[in-house]
Order: C-alpha cells, then sequence, then structure tokens
C-alpha cells in the first residue's frame, strides 16, 4: 500500500530505545589526579565521577590498595528515547595500590558535585623531619 | 483497518547538529582516537586533572513526547560558573573551572554547541544541575509533538 508512508526511509532512522539503560558488567575507570597538599603531610586525590550519588559511592581501603567505586544513580526515564549519546552508564571503578605509605586511619573523603576529594596523610615514616644535631 | 503514523520532525538531523567534536570521531580521525585510547589506558595527568584536555565534555540527548533533553557531564563546576545560552537557533553551553591554588591556579574553558531543534519554545528552556550533570530541558512546541492520524476505512 503505498499511501503508507513512501518517504519512510528518509525520516526514520534506527531508533534504539535499548541503548537507554544499558545492564554494563564493564567498569570504566574515572579520570583522576594525586597531587601533594599544601604542607607536604599528605596527597590529595581528586576523582571526577560524574552522575554518582553519595549513595552509591563506597572508598575501601584493604591490604594497601585503596579502591573507588561509584555507581550511576541516574536512571533514563522507561519514556525517554535516546537520540544521541556520549557518556557511559557503566560504573566508576578505581584502584590505587600504596602499600602502606598512606596513615589508612586518617583518610579523609568529601564528595560535591561529582568530584571525590580524597586526603591521603603520609604514613609518620614518610613525613618530612628534621633531625637536631648534637 | 488503521493507519497510524508518528512523525519525529527532528530527529534523524540531531546528530548531526553536535559540534566538530563529536564529527571528527565520527569521521574516525586516528590520531585523537589512539590518544583517547592511550588516555583511557594509563590516565596521565595531562595538566587538567580529572577534566577532559581538550576543554570538552560528554552530551547526550534524549526526547520524550513534550521534551527535547540534553545531558552534559560538569564534574566539579559550579552552577554559577555554567552558562547556557540560545542563539541563533543554538543551544551553547560554556563552563569555567578553577583548578590548583596559589601560583598554580589555572582557568579552564569548555564549551559545546548544539543545534536547537526548529520546534523549540525557547523561552521556555529550563536547566538544572545535580551530582556533576546538567540537564536542559527544552519543551516542544504543541505542534512538533508526534501526531497521530487515524484514518478509519469503511
Amino acid at each position: 500500500m503505498t499511501l503508507l508512508n513512501n518517504t519512510h526511509s528518509f525520516t526514520s532512522r534506527p531508533r534504539t530505545p535499548a541503548a537507554c539503560n544499558t545492564e554494563s558488567e564493564t567498569t570504566v575507570r574515572p579520570r583522576y589526579t594525586v597531587a601533594p597538599a599544601a604542607d607536604a603531610s599528605a596527597w590529595t586525590l581528586t576523582v571526577a565521577l560524574p552522575g554518582v550519588a553519595k549513595t552509591g559511592l563506597s572508598v575501601t581501603d584493604e591490604a594497601g590498595v585503596l579502591t573507588i567505586h561509584g555507581e550511576r544513580t541516574w536512571k533514563c526515564p522507561e519514556t525517554w528515547t535516546v537520540l544521541h549519546r556520549e557518556s557511559a552508564d557503566a560504573s566508576f571503578s578505581l584502584a590505587l595500590h600504596h602499600d602502606g605509605e598512606i596513615d589508612v586511619g586518617k583518610i579523609k573523603a568529601d564528595f560535591a558535585g561529582g568530584i571525590l576529594t580524597v586526603t591521603l596523610p603520609k604514613a609518620e615514616a614518610l613525613k618530612p623531619r628534621k633531625i637536631a644535631i648534637n | 483497518m488503521n493507519i497510524t503514523r508518528h512523525t519525529y520532525p527532528f530527529a534523524q538531523n540531531f546528530g548531526r547538529a553536535l559540534s566538530p567534536f563529536f564529527a571528527r570521531r565520527l569521521a574516525g580521525d586516528f590520531e585523537n582516537q589512539i590518544e583517547d585510547m592511550l588516555d583511557s589506558v594509563f590516565n596521565f595527568d595531562n595538566g587538567t586533572g580529572p577534566f577532559n584536555s581538550e576543554g570538552l565534555f560528554p552530551v547526550d540527548l534524549y526526547e520524550d513526547e513534550d521534551n527535547t533533553y540534553v545531558r552534559a557531564e560538569l564534574p566539579g563546576v559550579d552552577r554559577n560558573d555554567i552558562s547556557v545560552e540560545v542563539a541563533d537557533g543554538n543551544l551553547e553551553i560554556s563552563a569555567t573551572r578553577k583548578t590548583g591554588s596559589g601560583d598554580n591556579a589555572e582557568t579552564l574553558s569548555f564549551k559545546r554547541t548544539v543545534l536547537l531543534p526548529e520546534n523549540t519554545q525557547t523561552d521556555k528552556i529550563s536547566a538544572a544541575s545535580k551530582n556533576g550533570i546538567l540537564t536542559i530541558t527544552l519543551p516542544k512546541q504543541e505542534a512538533a509533538k508526534p501526531h497521530k492520524f487515524t484514518i478509519s476505512v469503511n
């Protein structure tokens, strides 16, 4: 029946609602930096975790490995159709080995606006110290 | 018998409306792909910290019956430093972020441009920022909402 959309092939491109909430087993490594803090007694770790809410974020330290895991909490509503995607749905995961150079008990973490800031105090043995000369 | 037709007038043009950044990726700029790959594997500190060194940020586009949505990843950007402007049928998202402190202070600028769908009610655009993601809602004009023509055949 020719009445039915003979321009169909031009106007429709494959629409993929499935791409809206893709289930992904893989994780991506977030962008991050480690910089010495102002007073040289700690390092500051900054991790970009866009789309992660505080509830979906965990920071753990076990056997010399600091692990950060962030789940993207936003889910695309079912009525939405994807037109174009550049971001990923995969959760973020970052593991940093520090071999006990950090005073684990004093780690502080702060999360705001998609940026996680972790203060990693140096272990006592690594802190600069002045030796008195007799 | 019924014939039902849904029209999405601008959907096909939307992907092409994006800035050269994406167009270049589509074109398969090999050097850039390699760079991106290396960057994602080694995650070098490229001077911009946890941000894209090109001063760009990922943008997603969605639509439903009433609105078109633009979602932009802008982690760590204060909402006062984000500006959304409509000019000549384009939606411009620009953001600045200050990094470092003291002598190392640096201001980074990011900008993306998205071609507005023709049926957008430009005076009713709204934007919200949460968890480092900026969501811009572009309401469609009534006439542009999907039409349903039903023709009954006796």
